[in-house]
Formats: C-alpha cells, sequence, structure tokens
C-alpha cells in the first residue's frame, strides 16, 4: 500500500487539477453568454434578408421570360462532380468531442461520397472530387494529417506584345480528397467583413464552376442542451430562408443530462433564448402588402443581394459553432470537476487507511513488545 | 407652418441593423439615405420602397434622433410609410470610424485595385472597397 506522503500529494495534485477545471468551466460559462448573444443579435439581419429575397423570388424576378431557366448562377443545380466541404471546428480542446466529432462527420460525409456506387444514383455520380477547406486549428490538423494539399500553376502569359498580361493560379488536382484554404484566421476575432471576403471566394469558385456543390459541417447550437452536427448544403440555394440539412447527428439523453447539470451549476439556462421583439418584427420586414417601388431593376437588387444571404448563412454556421464550443467546454469542464471530486474522495480514504494501518502496526509491535517483557 | 406639418404628420421609425447589431433604434421627421443611384431622403408616408445602398452617410432629421449620423456601406432599405428599415453590412457611428484604418484601407483598396490586371470582377470588387473607404473618410471628416 501507497505511504501517506505519496497520497497526500496525489490529493493536493489533483485538487490543483480541479481548480484549473472548475475555473475553465466558469470562464467558458462567460464566453457561451456572450455568444449566444451575438447569434442572438445575428438573427434579425439574417431574417430580414431572406425576408426580402423570397419577396423578390415570389415577384418571380429569378425566372427568365421564357419562364424555367433561373437567372442567378447560385441557383444553379450541377452534377456534383466537385463538392467543397467546409469544415468548422474549434482552435482549442478540451472541449470534450466537439471537435472530434466535427472530424467525424465531415470524414463520414467524405467516405460516401467517395464510395464507389454507394450514393443516390440519380442525384450524385460515385467518387465525387473533395475539396476540403477548414475552419479552426483543430479541423486543420486532423484533415492534414490524412489528405495532401491542394497545387496550383501559376501561370502568367504575355499577349499584345507583351504589353499585357494574363495572370492567373490554376488548380492542379492530384488527389481526389484534397485541402484547398485554411481559414482558420476567421475565428480569431470574427466579423462579418472576413467571412464576406472568404464566402466570396467560394462564390467565386462556384460561379465559374471549378465546384458544383458546398456543404458546410458544423455544431448548431439551439441550447445547452440542443446541440447537433449538422451537414448542410450552402451552394447552390434550393430554398431561400431554410437551409437545406443533409445529415444530423443529435445529443443522446445522457449527454444531455450531463449538459444540463453543467449549466445549472454554471449560472445558464437551458432553454432555447427566446425570440425578442426584435426578431419577429425582422420576421415581417419586407413582407408588407404593399406593392414596393424599385429604386432599381428587382433582377438586379436580387444579384446584388444573393452573394450577401451565402456570406450570411456561413457567418451564422461560425456563430453558432463557437457557441456551441463553449457549451462543450463547460460540460467537459464540469465532468472533469466532478470527476476530480470523486477521485479526492476515493484518494482520501485510501490514505485514511494507510493511515490506520500505519497505527495499528505500530500499537501492535508496542503490544507485543511490552508483552515479550 | 413648418411645425404645424410636423404636429399632424407622424414620425417615422427608424432602424438600422446590421450583421452583429441594432445600431439605431430611433424616431425621425426625415431619413436621408444613400442609395446605390443616389441619394434619397424618406419622410412620414412615403411610398413602400426597396433600394440598394450604396456607401456613404445616413442622417436623421428630428424625432428623437438628435440628428445623429452614421456610416453605413452595402446593404439595403426598406421603405415604409411609416418606417424605415436600412440593413448594412457596415455601419458605424460616425464617432466610431478610426480614419486611421480607414486611410489602410483606402490603400489596400487601391494596391487591389492596380494588382488587378484584366480579372474584370477583382477590379469592379476594388473599385466598391476604393468607394467606402473614401466615403468613410468624408463621414469621418465630417462629424
Amino acid at each position: 500500500m501507497a505511504n501517506v506522503l505519496d497520497l497526500k500529494r496525489r490529493i493536493r495534485s489533483v485538487k490543483n487539477t480541479r481548480q484549473i477545471t472548475k475555473a475553465m468551466k466558469m470562464v467558458s460559462a462567460a464566453k457561451l453568454r456572450r455568444a449566444q448573444e451575438r447569434a442572438m443579435q445575428a438573427r434579425p439581419y439574417a431574417q430580414m434578408l431572406a425576408n426580402v429575397l423570397q419577396s423578390l423570388v415570389r415577384r418571380a424576378v429569378v425566372y427568365g421570360e421564357e419562364g424555367g431557366d433561373v437567372m442567378h448562377p447560385l441557383l444553379v443545380e450541377r452534377e456534383e462532380k466537385n463538392v467543397l466541404l467546409l469544415v468548422i471546428a474549434g482552435d482549442k480542446g478540451f472541449a470534450g468531442a466537439f471537435n472530434s466529432n466535427v472530424g467525424k462527420a465531415a470524414q463520414r460525409f467524405i467516405d460516401t461520397r467517395r464510395a464507389p456506387h454507394a450514393v443516390d444514383h440519380d442525384k450524385a455520380p460515385a467518387e465525387q472530387n473533395i475539396d476540403i477547406e477548414t475552419v479552426g486549428r483543430k479541423s486543420r490538423d486532423l484533415f492534414k494529417r490524412r489528405y495532401p494539399e491542394a497545387t496550383w500553376k501559376h501561370v502568367d502569359d504575355a499577349y499584345d506584345n507583351g504589353l499585357s498580361h494574363h495572370i492567373e493560379d490554376v488548380r492542379e488536382r492530384k488527389q481526389p480528397v484534397e485541402l484547398t484554404h485554411d481559414l482558420s484566421a476567421l475565428l480569431g476575432k470574427l466579423t462579418f467583413t472576413d467571412v464576406d471576403r472568404s464566402a466570396h471566394s467560394i462564390i467565386e469558385r462556384y460561379e465559374r464552376g471549378e465546384i458544383d456543390a458546398v456543404y458546410l459541417v458544423y455544431n448548431e447550437f439551439k441550447s445547452v442542451i440542443a446541440q447537433r452536427i449538422v451537414v448542410e448544403k450552402l451552394l447552390p440555394i434550393r430554398k431561400l430562408g431554410s437551409p437545406e440539412i443533409t445529415a444530423v447527428e443529435e445529443m443522446t439523453e445522457e449527454q444531455k443530462e450531463v449538459a444540463a447539470k453543467a449549466a445549472e451549476t454554471a449560472g445558464i439556462s437551458i432553454h432555447a433564448t427566446e425570440e425578442t421583439v426584435m426578431e419577429e418584427e425582422a420576421k415581417k420586414f419586407g413582407t408588407a402588402d404593399v406593392d414596393y417601388l424599385y429604386d432599381e431593376d428587382p433582377a438586379v437588387l436580387f444579384r446584388h443581394l444573393l452573394p450577401r444571404y451565402v456570406t450570411t448563412q456561413i457567418y451564422h454556421a461560425l456563430l453558432e459553432s463557437v457557441a456551441s464550443e463553449h457549451a462543450s467546454r463547460m460540460t467537459a469542464m464540469d465532468s472533469a470537476s466532478n470527476n476530480a471530486g470523486e477521485m479526492i474522495d476515493k484518494l482520501t480514504l485510501t490514505m485514511n487507511r494507510a493511515r490506520q494501518a500505519a497505527i495499528t502496526t505500530e500499537i501492535i509491535e508496542i503490544v507485543s513488545g511490552a508483552a515479550a517483557l | 407652418m413648418a411645425d404645424e406639418q410636423t404636429s399632424t404628420q407622424g414620425l417615422l421609425a427608424v432602424r438600422v441593423v446590421t450583421p452583429d447589431r441594432i445600431l439605431v433604434d430611433a424616431t425621425a421627421d426625415a431619413v436621408e439615405l444613400p442609395a446605390r443611384s443616389g441619394y434619397m431622403e424618406a419622410l412620414y408616408g412615403a411610398a413602400p420602397l426597396l433600394a440598394e445602398l450604396g456607401a456613404g452617410e445616413v442622417r436623421l432629421h428630428g424625432g428623437n434622433s438628435g440628428n445623429a449620423k452614421f456610416f453605413v456601406a452595402s446593404g439595403f432599405a426598406e421603405i415604409l410609410p411609416q418606417r424605415v428599415t436600412l440593413l448594412a453590412e457596415t455601419a458605424l457611428k460616425t464617432d466610431e470610424i478610426d480614419p486611421g484604418a480607414a486611410k489602410t484601407e483606402l490603400e489596400a483598396a487601391q494596391q487591389d485595385w492596380n494588382s488587378a490586371g484584366d480579372d474584370a470582377e477583382k477590379y469592379s470588387y476594388a473599385q466598391g472597397e476604393i468607394r467606402t473607404a473614401e466615403e468613410k473618410i468624408s463621414a469621418a471628416a465630417d462629424r
């Protein structure tokens, strides 16, 4: 049996760990509250944008005059041969299964798309090419180990007797699955402008036909006990205002219970945040039963607004993922603190036993010594 | 006469909403806003209108708005008889603008413009950025 001094040391070290995990839990709780608020504040804008686009669609400005042909490239559906997958995870660990679950879901997506004849034949051909774009260091590290990075060939064609140059980086695909860009920088200070820039690059690739579909994999956050991993189709846009979710992974009851306990002790509501007055009004935005005048051609307006809708979708996914990350970390750190508490109890018991055993041995020695006299 | 008019007229409810927050929620007699095709002013009872926003200054007059001014860039506006809502990707109170940062943005945009080569898309994107930065600087100077 270990001696008393060793046990004391271990107890002290476990206590220190518990201090740290407790502090991390409280920090995550505070960050979660802020992240939740941000996600809330982003909703009116997204809602209003979707409304205006829907009302433009109702006015049938999206379709050509002959009827049927879609006027915006982001609405055009093509056979999915080259797919872009945006994997949104976090920068830091210690968040339970937050990062690994996203990774697993993304891997599953890739595997089904790569497997020959495994996919629905009318919709998607088997063995698609997949470009992975990662957000968050954890997601980057995971896929960097598995897949090679994409390469580009720099083209510089001179024409007009060398007066002008055509400069372009042409993609050279060597493997069916490659990592194109890492967008981890977005997470540091999440701003709409930065997201817009990345979204532009994605939209441009889609419009050029370099990619035929764009999917997002991320942790969706409804409340502390309602988070799920979703695979969402970003492009082409099928239905405005209601994202198309192709795969979902819900929390188990057990996970929900643990999360609820953690939230309770951290003073966070487990209910989904209620709709604010602003949100309710946002729903009415642009839906007034009047014929609007348009300052410019509605079709032009639609063309300008649609890319913004895509940015909003990505921005929304990032905000949700951040909130989800903090919630996961809070829950994980709560479990860690509880485990540390249990361990301390166990070790204290063992230590007391050891001490008692030592005392008993000593007494026996004294008694038997006295008896020998 | 002017007073009489405002007392019989209602006030416009004005909102400026960005992806991050609701910047303004106020009432006003009139709102000047930068549509893509030029500045326009909305008064109480205006005909319903949807317009895309360019970069520029939004000025509120009267009501409880305190004649506030804001800088907005890229977004759109919904004008209803009693309500004006601006959705802007970028919206700042004029005193929130950092002129130094705006100048750096302008320089970066000009650099993009110079290096755009024959890529029309990059070119027009850079042009938009330049315009935004310029408007931002002038809005900051105007406060």
